[in-house]
């Protein structure tokens, strides 16, 4: 026996004094390790239902359930994350893919039941011990299965794009497409929140297969003025898409419009496919634009006969009069319009209901009247000097120049408005002033605070790329004329605030600061009303009102049984809400004939 | 502006009854004017000009309703300093000429205006009036007032500013 053996059982002594490897209690104290993948936590505020956890999981483990006292909005369905953990292998695919970081998993993983049930439940809603346990796993930071930031969309720079009426958006390729449809989740919460409750996940899925024909099939399904809006739709979609929380929002309207891009005119028709046969019904519609046509369209092709009467040149309405080529093409306009023609829609330019026709014959001569008259007219804000000749209103002016009128640019010009209409109507002009003068001088003032604009953050941004001089909470006053009657701006003073506490408009100002913004011309660009006196007054006297406007039901019934109203002269303005409403009056004129054709 | 000349008016003193019966005539006139437009205005915005009549009815109704309460005899013989609105005031007894066919927003800015030369006045005479059941009146016909011409701005808003996007 050597020394060595004879010291050898002594060395384990020195172990005394190490922290134990092993636990003392292993069957009751089994802590998991720090970033251990166990029970799910959600933050329930956070979670908006989704149900990309649900599409994700590989083993069918979680179901998306409603849950009391969250209720479905916009952007959020309302439903939360239900996990059976019979069938959750702790894979953590849900936490990584959650769109808004809600969806946790806590280190805590043992868990002693007798009832099997109790191990499916929703997280965040059923109460758990480990719901505000510290550790466990989430998703690292920087680690993202999708990109959070879309693919930037090529457009003119300023220089190039601002002497000409050229639209400026060039659209994507068909790689950035792609790119950009591979970041979309198909969650579907933007479905909800489309008016016309388009197939977006499905035509942006169209777009990452490369079958754009697809993609355009359902892009008519619901949307017929489908050019029209991938390039001005107001895409309250993109407000509501799940890829917002932790990034840009996918640009869905851009993936619409490169669809409609990619698929060859010529195409179209036969993608779309033929009208109903005919049913021997007929329809009048008042009014060729978004609300109407779409009407048209659909009446069309369930083979009823219509006839659209439309008071200007061309059909469109303020998707052609009101918004200026830069931003949607009259060409691309025109592809939408043919398409609905296609149908066999019959149309009358240059008629004007009160004129050429009045509506006590279309209520005699057809089966069914449909009033989309829009918003034609333009409000004044009267304040003095505002009946001056050289004081004009947006709508008249992007009228003339979307008609082609030749327009002499003022080399000075101070626009009253903060919406779309009025950053449309300076960017107009100040195109003008330089391919006429060679400078731009086009100032905006707006009632509003830059944060609380009503124009798209976008328009605003371009306007001021365009050198347009935006002046925030600026209250107009005045348009002061000098002694020999010539217009020399527009006084404005201060805006300390707009509404009161309960949100009332009650606008406040302070006087002592007070500015002239020199103009030669001054453009009025604060809201829209409809032309009712077209109607008659016989039937104006006839028709129930909703404070002003005409009172129509859900399906834009009015209170006259033959006649029904959609768009902007009843919901106000926007080319989506139009689209939408003139789906809602087609269904509702077809299933009064349906219903006479069964009671006959 | 002088000291002998109108600021010595301004500062001129006038009986309750006689502030009381310029105020019932603002609300009768106004009244009458708005009935009379009813049927001239198009139907679309018929609503706009019967609720303001029926307004300036229900401010006639407190006035008649007050002259005809004989506790408040002696408090209407007292004098109150007239107030600085007091001129602009009594002009809103003179009407208009809106047209034959005035639009929503002419009636509206109309009566924004009216609005706005009655809650000057009635907050002025609140402050002068002594304690009681006239001071109390005055108060509640101000707040009145000031309730209903924001109701009105609100409304002109949506109407006027309407589409503007």
């Amino acid at each position: 026996m050597s020394v060595r053996d004879v010291l050898s059982p002594f060395s384990a002594w020195k172990n005394l004094f190490r922290d134990p490897v092993t636990i003392r209690d292993p069957l009751n104290d089994r802590p998991g390790s720090e970033r251990y993948r166990g029970f799910h936590q959600n933050d329930i505020d956070k979670c908006i239902g989704c149900g990309t956890c649900e599409a994700i999981c590989q083993n069918g483990a979680i179901d998306m359930v409603p849950v009391s006292d969250i209720a479905t909005r916009e952007g959020d369905s309302g439903l939360r994350p239900r996990i059976d953990y019979g069938r959750c292998c702790w894979c953590a695919l849900c936490v990584d893919i959650c769109m808004t970081g809600s969806l946790g998993m806590s280190n805590e993983y043992k868990w002693v039941e007798s009832n099997p049930d109790a191990f499916r439940f929703t997280p965040g809603v059923d109460s758990k011990p480990w719901d505000d346990a510290k550790l466990g796993y989430e998703r690292p930071a920087g680690h993202r299965l999708t990109s959070p930031e879309r693919i930037e969309m090529g457009e003119l720079p300023p220089k190039e794009r601002i002497d000409s009426f050229v639209e400026m958006v060039e659209g994507y390729s068909v790689e950035q497409a792609k790119l950009e449809a591979d970041r979309c989740v198909s969650c579907g919460l933007c479905i909800a929140t489309c008016p016309t409750h388009m197939s977006i996940p499905d035509y942006i899925a169209a777009v990452r297969d490369g079958d754009y024909e697809r993609g355009l099939k359902l892009l008519y399904e619901t949307n017929p003025f489908s050019q029209v809006c991938g390039r001005v739709c107001t895409r309250k979609c993109e407000t509501s898409c799940a890829a917002r929380h932790e990034g840009d929002p996918i640009a869905i309207r851009w993936l619409k419009r490169h669809i409609t891009d990619q698929v060859p005119f010529e195409k179209y028709r036969d993608i779309i496919g033929d009208p109903a046969p005919a049913t021997g019904k007929t329809v009048a519609i008042v009014g060729g634009g978004p609300a109407g046509l779409t009407t048209a369209f659909d009446l069309a092709r369930m083979g009823h006969q219509v006839t659209v009467y439309e008071a200007s040149a061309a059909a469109g309405g303020m998707t052609r009069y009101g918004i200026p080529d830069y931003r949607l093409p009259q060409d691309a306009l025109d592809r939408d319009i043919e398409v609905i023609l296609s149908m066999g829609v019959e149309i009358h330019y240059n008629t004007r209901i009160g004129k050429e026709i009045s509506m006590a014959q279309l209520e005699q001569d057809f089966d069914a009247v449909v009033l989309a008259i829009g918003l034609q007219l333009g409000r004044s804000t009267r304040i003095p000097g505002s009946d001056h000749p050289q004081v004009t209103k947006a709508i008249d002016l992007l009228y003339q120049i979307a008609d082609g009128k030749a327009l002499e640019a003022p080399k000075s010009v101070a626009v009253i408005g903060g919406g779309n209409v009025a950053m449309d109507i300076a960017r107009s002009m100040a195109r003008l002033q330089m391919q006429q003068h060679g400078k731009i001088r086009v100032t905006v003032t707006a009632l509003e605070d830059k944060a609380h604009f009503l124009a798209d953050p976008v328009e605003i941004k371009e306007s001021l790329e365009e050198y347009i001089e935006i002046l925030d909470s600026r209250g107009p006053q005045a348009c002061v004329i000098d002694e020999q009657g010539t217009l020399v701006g527009l006084r404005t003073w201060k805006v300390l605030s707009i509404f009161d506490e309960n949100n009332r408009f009650a606008p406040v100002y302070e006087e002592s600061d007070e500015q002239l913004h020199e103009a030669e011309m001054v453009i009025e660009a604060i809201g829209q009303m409809s032309d009712v006196s077209i109607l008659g007054e016989e039937l104006v006297e006839r028709l129930e009102w909703n404070r002003g406007r005409i009172q129509v039901d859900s399906m834009g019934r009015t209170s006259e049984s033959w006649l029904w109203s959609a768009g902007d002269c009843v919901n106000g303005p926007d080319v989506v809400h139009a689209v939408a409403d003139g789906h809602r009056v087609a269904a509702s004129i077809d299933a009064m004939f349906k219903q006479k054709g069964k009671s006959a | 502006m002088t000291e002998g000349s109108g600021f010595e008016k301004l500062r001129a003193q006038t009986r309750l009854e006689d502030i009381l019966r310029v105020a019932t005539e603002f609300e009768r006139t106004a009244r009458d004017f708005y009935t009379a437009l009813i049927p001239k205005v198009s139907k679309n915005i018929r609503y706009l000009v019967e609720e303001l009549a029926q307004e300036e009815q229900n401010h006639f109704d407190l006035f008649s309703e007050l002259g005809n309460r004989a506790d408040l005899e002696i408090q209407i013989q007292q004098m109150v300093d007239t107030p600085a609105s007091n001129s602009r005031f009594s002009d809103c007894i003179h009407l208009p000429e809106l047209g034959e066919q005035p639009d929503d927003q002419a009636v509206l800015q109309y009566a924004l205006g009216r609005e706005q030369a009655a809650m000057e006045q009635y907050r002025s005479l609140a402050e002068s009036a002594p304690a009681g059941p006239i001071k109390d009146l005055f108060n509640f016909l101000a707040d009145e007032e000031t309730q209903h011409k924001t109701e009105l701005e609100k409304l002109y808003y949506e109407i006027v500013h309407h589409g503007g996007v």
